[in-house]
């Protein structure tokens, strides 16, 4: 096997894809900027009968699951202790860092008083999900900032450089930085722990969330086992959407993709998806929701585009040799389970939600897509700031002078 | 002597109280005290009333002219800043309920014997510990808007109340108060009406509403005895139409006739003419029964066929006494009165007289006899 | 490596498992929600109900907000189209139409049901909501946070959001006057409703009450009372002459609101041993695994 390093990308950062996103980013912050001025009502079209629009079904509750890449690769690589997966490790962990921080502030512009969101941490309410959600969510950005910091700390170590004046602390900052460094690398199993635990948590709890809704929910979605459903989906979405990332950045920076590691991530997708499905059909045939399949309404057509296109032909796909040994292949299939974790959170939290009261279905407003649209497009911008500047992506064959400081964050 | 003397009190204590129950209740004729009071005894001190709504409804009936003209209602004038007080015209409301269920239409619950306001039962403040019956204020307001939002559509407090500080009303009349001596206007009743049935055969009924209450002489109560004013006041007509069933439809006639049987009595293909003494019965009663109710001839109730037309049958004990000869278009003079009845009125039916005996022969009644022919 | 970071290891999952059962029995005290015996409710009889809307006009006066004046709310037309409570009106009255038994319309007045067992309290992120005492259910400005997760849990979509307020949006929803009770006074539309077809009182003997009406005029009521099961029973209960659902009442089954939202939390955080028992297992799983790794080396 070759040697493999994660090493900051040296490339220009201007590509036309990366302008066109750039001007999406920045419609998406005017609207934002106009939700803060007028209110929510003003951008999106929200109301009383539906209070949750598509800020929290796709950017938060979407949001969430398909960032659990950064927990199961923790949890393989680490807890595993799997060490060929280590060059994903970093690839998986920065999405997801990058994925809750978009979270949280997806939250806070949803929210009527973002400038209250500390609220949670000294008002509990120990019955509420929402609440645990919310601490967990909170917990576990502070516990992947954690797990990034050695990031940081290999990237600066010996190397900081502050500009004219500043000169002086140049020295200190090294030395701190030393010291995190040491203590970071004691005591990171806790943090990796945690942040599998913590994840497991608001994964499914994401799916309680809904139970409360009762009888406002769709049969087809609404189940007391939806927290399992829930971890299920985010566990069995984890690898794909390692996968997805890693071949789009390889293609991006123009690496070879990894496929070696990436078969043998896939080929751990197939079980886990199995046992998904089979949930969810277990789910459907106990409580004999299926009959709300054989009318054909809005719901029933999403739920069978749902289980069809986000589960079973992928699952179908990543239980073939071919597709598991071809990059393109497994593109295809990682991203019909990512379309199909998505389209799940987008159902239980959208579709399935019909307020006993309607007057009209809610869509969401050209604002809300601006802004939706403007974080993701944000989201691919940082996430290549943060590949340039800092080493996360392996590069086969590059000399390691800096070994102690290259491969990070298991228990060594 | 103690025990004497306690044996006096309360003899004396039972007989106050038997002579309470009379005082207080003078005509409780046959309902049980059971219906009001929860204790074997009810005493004025503890009268131990069940609490309304009671099982049993019971009231009372008078005559609106007993019940007072107009009352003012204005036990809430401290409490509302709103509205002002309602003159409530009581005797034309009473008059009015008269087809209706009468007084007991507002005096639910009210014990025989004396009629008894509202404000007795019917707590003033809405705070309350008693939720089983509403306050003097939502009483109040049920029983006006039970009517007046039903026959109005209209539920506006501007229709009875003045709005305070726009009153310039000083005497506190309700709205449309034109006077003690206001009715209800007089009902204009229908001749016949028209029913046209759903039955194959016999489709139509014809009702001689006029022939009802005139010739068989029925009270509008009678049969109209739980009207509600939407009966005639409604704006929206249809939607007050009932879906009856066949009983219920028969129900007011089925009084007084047999519904079960014979529908062709009554279910016609064509419109059937107005009831006709003389064409039914060969009797014509036109002339010198026109004004008798019809059981003073048919005595049998519900029997009214089979009756002897023979005046005889009726009028058999004639004599001077009791017959105003008057009535015949003869008066008895000295002359006539002095004659025995048989000398004019040869065969028993007394249908015609002969005057000929006595007088030209000229018949009777179509002129006046001639002549006196015959001296006696 | 050595003895000593595994000792470690253990020392701080000793550590942090401590601080988090500490932290669990804080937040299981909070839940617990007893209801008083004396708490009081509201009685609807929505066959009393004459539609003349001065609830409407009442509740916004006494809780000063805007409101038309009160001879505007004679006009009928406006029952032409089905309203809900939301953030400018925190009550309203639909009238229905009556099809079989009379011409008169059924008038239906609509606002919070202050649930025993509220959805929203149990929903909300950081507890602004809360049972109180009396009853009623009411929401506290200084804690929320606008997340609206109330209006998701709520199973009569009661409460409302300023969704066009800025700055700070408020949640909106009838608060049985609770500003009024405490000092005494009855809510504000039970004491203006001229027909009292909203009679405020102890919620047990509403019930009674109720059950009586139906008893005593079984051609006028069906048999239910809405409100006294639902949901594991509401404060407001309802009367009606004909089925609720028609009335455009949610139908809804006699589990307590929150469902089993709230088994699910408790079950996942009984005194977070779960939690802690997933983290000592990963723990556990980790050392073997790096054990294993070390003897392979050491093997080598």
């Amino acid at each position: 096997m070759e040697d493999m390093k994660p090493v900051p990308m040296n490339k220009k950062y201007f590509t036309p894809v990366v302008i066109g996103l750039a001007v999406l980013a920045v419609n998406g912050i005017i609207f934002l900027l106009a939700r803060f001025a007028f209110g929510i009502g003003a951008v999106t079209n929200l109301d009383n009968q539906h209070p949750w629009g598509i800020w929290i079904g796709l950017d938060v509750a979407a949001g969430v699951a398909l960032a659990a890449g950064g927990f199961t690769t923790a949890a393989l690589g680490h807890i595993m202790h799997k060490d060929k997966y280590h060059a994903v490790i970093r690839p998986a962990l920065l999405p997801a860092a990058l994925g809750y921080t978009f979270v949280a502030v997806s939250v806070m512009i949803d929210l009527g008083r973002p400038y209250y969101i500390w609220h949670p941490l000294i008002m509990w309410n120990g019955s509420s999900v929402l609440f645990e959600v919310g601490i967990c969510v909170m917990i576990y950005l502070t516990v992947l900032y954690i797990e990034f910091l050695p990031i940081v700390t290999e990237r600066f170590i010996g190397r900081v450089k502050l500009p004219g004046i500043l000169q002086r602390f140049n020295n200190p900052l090294d030395k701190f930085l030393r010291i995190l460094d040491k203590g970071l690398e004691k005591t990171m199993f806790i943090f990796i722990i945690a942040g599998v635990v913590l994840s497991c948590l608001h994964q499914s709890s994401l799916g309680t969330l809904m139970v409360i809704a009762g009888p406002k929910m769709h049969p087809l979605w609404q189940t007391p086992i939806l927290p399992l459903l829930f971890l299920m989906s985010a566990i069995s979405v984890g690898f794909p959407m390692v996968i997805f990332e890693s071949i789009i950045t390889s293609r991006s920076f123009g690496l070879k993709p990894e496929t070696p590691i990436l078969s043998s991530l896939g080929s751990m997708v197939a079980p886990l998806l199995g046992v998904y499905l089979a949930f969810k059909i277990g789910d459907m045939v106990i409580r004999g929701t299926f009959v709300h399949l054989t009318t054909i309404t809005a719901p029933s057509i999403m739920f069978t585009i749902e289980l069809l296109f986000g589960v079973i032909i992928p699952l179908r796909m990543f239980m073939s040799r071919q597709v598991s040994k071809s990059p393109a292949g497994l593109l295809i299939a990682s991203f019909l389970v990512i379309f199909g974790v998505f389209l799940n959170r987008l159902n239980n939290f959208l579709v399935a939600y019909t307020p006993p009261y309607e007057q009209q279905a809610y869509f969401p407003s050209f604002g809300e897509i601006s802004v939706t649209v403007g974080f993701i497009a944000l989201e691919i911008l940082l996430f290549r700031l943060a590949v340039m500047i800092f080493p996360i992506v392996s590069v086969p064959g590059v000399s390691a002078q800096k070994t102690k400081y290259s491969v990070r964050g298991g228990i060594r | 002597m103690k025990s004497k003397l306690l044996l006096l009190i309360f003899i004396c204590a039972s007989l106050l109280n038997a002579q309470n129950k009379k005082v207080v209740h003078p005509n409780l004729s046959g309902v049980s005290c059971k219906t009001c009071h929860s204790c074997e005894v009810p005493t004025k001190e503890n009268p131990c009333i069940k609490p309304c709504p009671r099982d049993k409804m019971i009231s009372i009936d008078q005559s609106p002219e007993e019940g007072p003209e107009v009352l003012i209602i204005d036990k809430f004038k401290e409490q509302s800043d709103i509205y002002a007080p309602v003159a409530f015209t009581h005797r034309l409301h009473a008059e009015m309920s008269g087809m209706s269920g009468g007084c007991k239409m507002c005096h639910h619950y009210n014990p025989p014997g004396q009629v008894i306001g509202c404000s007795d039962c019917h707590e003033l403040t809405r705070k309350r510990v008693d939720v089983s019956k509403p306050d003097l204020k939502g009483a109040y307001h049920r029983q006006c808007m039970d009517c007046h939002r039903s026959w109005s559509g209209k539920v506006e407090c501007v229709s009875c109340h003045e709005t305070i500080g726009t009153s310039k009303n000083k005497k506190k009349q309700p709205i449309g108060y034109k006077g003690k001596n206001r009715v209800h206007p007089k009902i204009i009743t229908p001749d016949k009406i028209k029913f046209d049935t759903p039955k194959t055969s016999g489709r139509i009924v014809t009702f001689y509403h006029s022939e009802h209450n005139e010739l068989f002489g029925l009270e509008c109560q009678s049969c109209h005895s739980n009207e509600s004013c939407v009966k005639c006041h409604n704006k929206n007509k249809s939607a007050s139409l009932k879906v009856k069933t066949t009983e219920q439809k028969h129900a007011v006639c089925s009084n007084c006739h047999n519904t079960k049987l014979n529908c062709s009595s009554c279910h016609l293909d064509t419109a059937k003419p107005g009831f006709n003494h003389k064409v039914s019965t060969g009797f014509d009663n036109s002339k010198f029964h026109s004004k008798l109710l019809c059981a003073r001839c048919h005595t049998e109730k519900g029997k009214f066929k089979g009756l002897n037309n023979e005046c005889m049958n009726c009028h058999g004990k004639w004599t001077q006494e009791n017959f105003n000869h008057k009535i015949t278009g003869l008066v008895l003079d000295e002359t006539h009165a002095a004659i025995e009845c048989a000398e004019c009125h040869l065969d028993k039916t007394f249908a015609k007289p002969v005057c000929n005996n006595c007088h030209d022969d000229i018949s009777f009644p179509k002129n006046i006899p001639g002549k006196l022919t015959k001296k006696k | 490596m050595t003895n000593q970071s595994r000792r470690e290891f253990l020392k701080t999952t000793a550590l942090i498992g401590t601080a988090v059962t500490g932290l669990s029995s804080k937040t299981n005290g909070a839940q617990t929600n007893q209801l008083s015996e004396d708490r009081m409710g509201v009685l609807v009889d929505t066959t009393i109900c004459i539609g003349c809307r001065k609830c409407e006009w009442a509740c916004k006066t006494s809780h000063e907000m805007e409101t038309a004046p009160l001879d505007s709310y004679d006009d009928r037309s406006v029952f032409n189209v089905k309203r809900r409570p939301d953030s400018k009106s925190l009550t309203v009255v639909n009238e229905y139409l009556n099809n079989e038994t009379s011409s008169l319309p059924i008038d239906v007045k609509v606002q919070c049901m202050h649930c025993d067992n509220p959805a929203c309290v149990s929903a909300c992120i950081v507890g602004a909501f809360s049972k109180k005492e009396n009853g009623a259910v009411i929401w506290d400005g200084d804690k929320c946070i606008g997340c609206r997760y109330c209006m998701i849990a709520c199973p009569f979509q009661v409460p409302a959001f300023e969704f066009e307020v800025a700055l700070k949006p408020d949640i909106k929803k009838c608060d049985f006057c609770f500003e009024r009770t405490k000092i005494g006074k009855i809510p504000a539309c039970t004491e203006i409703c001229p027909v009292e077809a909203v009679t405020f009182g102890r919620r047990e003997d509403l019930v009674k009450a109720a059950h009586h009406k139906i008893k005593n005029y079984p051609n006028r009521y069906i048999n239910r009372v809405f409100g006294e099961h639902e949901v594991g029973g509401t404060s407001w209960i309802y009367l009606a002459s004909k089925e609720f659902e028609e009335l455009a009442f949610p139908k809804l089954g006699k589990d307590p609101a929150p469902g089993v939202s709230e088994a699910i939390q408790h079950g996942i955080f009984a005194y977070f041993v779960p939690p802690i028992a997933l983290y000592a297992l990963l723990g556990g799983v980790m050392w073997i695994n790096k054990n294993k790794k070390i003897e392979q080396g050491e093997e080598n």
